[in-house]
């Protein structure tokens, strides 16, 4: 179980004086095997929040805990899926998707086998000696997937990581992301700025304002699991988008 | 498996080009056309100028290529060449260690390089022949002198180029190796090494070219030995063709040393193109 408790966090409070308060006062918890997710307008410091579960940034004030025990980095049961995909150019898909394996120390054989197994799970199978850049935007994001399942972490950190893709291959991905949630369900906080995305994956939503980043609400998706694209056309899915619309709206148009 | 094929016969097909069937000269004549025909031209127009100018410090190209030929012959040349040779590899490999040490610590942390710029900087920009007196005075006439000569003016330019090349690798790789749990001597190895070494070999090619350039400096001020030495010997002897004939072999050798390092690059850093 994640625990957030009264978290903030500033940035540029060092160098020039006047900080900027990215996050404040934050609360909420994310259950085991749920799959939440995090949207609101650019500037809520949703991607802040991400990081800061990662371990990758530290915060100021409050608790971030795993299972009890206080974040203070990046930890074995994390992984982190990232938006513009950071594959090593250098590397082949196979290279990619055993790199977190390989940096826990696993002995090669078994990196090489877990890999293929992921490799094949995302529908890469054959693509193993390819580059990054000899795959499509698509491609490259289930190689990011395949190395954050490959190390098997209990929580998954996915930090807009179809937000770089066109639509159509975007929900191709959520779908398949579905389908893998479905058959192996790990704890999931999947950050967002697509409506559509948030409701169609979440277990719950949550909205949060802009500066400061607070957590304006949490809000249950009451659709079946598992989920087809067909959900999108019931009148709950159309519900919560459509509120979730209301209040960004409102947000944008105080900004502007 | 059908696609595993595929991807097979796309590997094997950008190892071997159709091209490589046809005989290695013809196909070397092909590519290179535009840089073949130049050189026949400039040889032609040296020849040319050199015979209707009658200028002393231009023979004829033909006559600088006796020269040459007679060095060769001699054996002048291969003794001198080895001298040479011997400086310059241990002088380039101790500018590349030092260079790529250097500059990895400068790009990797922000202090290093605040308290280490200004110096490699300056002595990037210095003419790095100022210091042959200064190494002439602490090694003498030794080989010592000519290596050092040759580190101070391949070294800087390898620091500079690799500091930039760590500086810029894409931070979202080395937050993606954090949050797989890599130490810093892992993101080192790992990420930081070989995104880097595209730059990396663009200050390797022109700190060899340097290295080169330092070698004949070197000679020509504080040796005995090597072609730079012979070089200074002719020049002051007013023997143009000879003088032209040694420097034709220090194109070549900068031409092959500049090659070797190209091959080494190819070979490491093909993802990159």
């Amino acid at each position: 179980m994640i625990r957030v408790r009264g978290l903030s966090k500033e940035f540029g409070t060092h160098d020039n004086g006047g900080g900027v308060l990215a996050l404040s006062d934050i609360d909420f918890e994310v259950h085991d095997n749920e799959f939440i997710t995090i949207i609101g307008p650019s500037g809520c410091g949703k991607t802040t929040l991400l990081r800061i579960i990662a371990g990758l940034i530290p915060y100021d004030d409050g608790e971030v805990a795993i299972d009890g025990r206080a974040v203070a980095g990046p930890g074995p049961e994390r992984a982190v899926v990232f938006q513009n995909f950071a594959l090593m150019p250098w590397a082949d898909v196979l290279a990619n998707v055993t790199f977190g394996l390989e940096v826990r120390g696993t002995p090669p054989d078994e990196c090489r086998d877990k890999a293929r197994r992921l490799i094949k799970l995302v529908g890469l199978e054959g693509f193993e000696k390819r580059l990054p850049k000899e795959l499509s935007g698509g491609m490259q994001q289930r190689v990011g997937l395949a190395r954050a399942l490959a190390v098997n972490p209990q929580i998954l950190l996915m930090d807009e990581p179809f937000g770089a893709l066109d639509e159509q291959t975007r929900r191709l991905l959520q779908e398949q992301l579905l389908r893998l949630w479905e058959g192996q369900r790990k704890t999931v906080v999947f950050v967002t700025h697509s409506m559509d995305e948030a409701v169609m994956l979440g277990d719950r939503v949550m909205l949060m304002t802009p500066r400061p980043g607070k957590v304006k609400e949490m809000i249950d998706v009451p659709l079946q699991r598992p989920r087809s694209p067909q959900v999108e056309k019931s009148g709950a899915f159309v519900e919560i988008k459509e509120y979730l619309w209301e209040n960004l709206r409102a947000m944008q148009v105080g900004e502007s | 498996m059908k696609q595993e094929t595929v991807a097979k016969a796309a590997v094997k097909s950008r190892a071997a080009p159709t091209v490589a069937r046809l005989p290695a000269l013809r196909r070397f004549t092909r590519e290179n056309a535009p840089e073949l025909l130049a050189l026949v031209a400039g040889a032609a127009l040296w020849e040319v100028l050199g015979r209707s100018l009658g200028l002393q410090w231009l023979p004829p190209f033909s006559k600088v290529m006796e020269a040459l030929a007679q060095f060769v012959g001699s054996g002048v040349i291969l003794a001198n060449l080895g001298s040479s040779l011997q400086g310059l590899i241990v002088g380039f490999s101790l500018a590349l260690i030092l260079g790529l040490l250097l500059g990895s610590l400068m790009g990797r942390y922000r202090y290093v390089e605040k308290a280490l710029d200004v110096y490699v900087h300056a002595l990037f920009v210095c003419p790095s022949i100022v210091f042959a007196p200064i190494f002439f005075a602490i090694f003498g006439l030794s080989d010592a002198s000519r290596i050092a000569i040759i580190v101070v003016y391949s070294m800087f330019v390898i620091v500079i180029n690799t500091a930039t090349a760590i500086r810029t690798v894409d931070p979202s790789l080395v937050e993606m190796a954090r949050a797989f749990g890599c130490r810093e001597a892992q993101i080192f190895t790992r990420i930081l090494l070989p995104a880097s070494l595209p730059l990396v070999f663009a200050g390797i090619r022109l700190g060899m070219g340097r290295a080169v350039k330092g070698m004949i400096n070197g000679e020509m001020l504080i040796a005995f030995v090597g072609l730079g030495a012979l070089a200074q010997r002719y020049g002051a002897q007013f023997d143009a063709a000879k003088v032209f004939a040694i420097a034709m072999v220090v194109l070549i050798i900068g031409l092959v040393s500049n090659a070797f390092v190209q091959m080494i690059d190819n070979r490491l850093t093909r993802w990159a193109d």
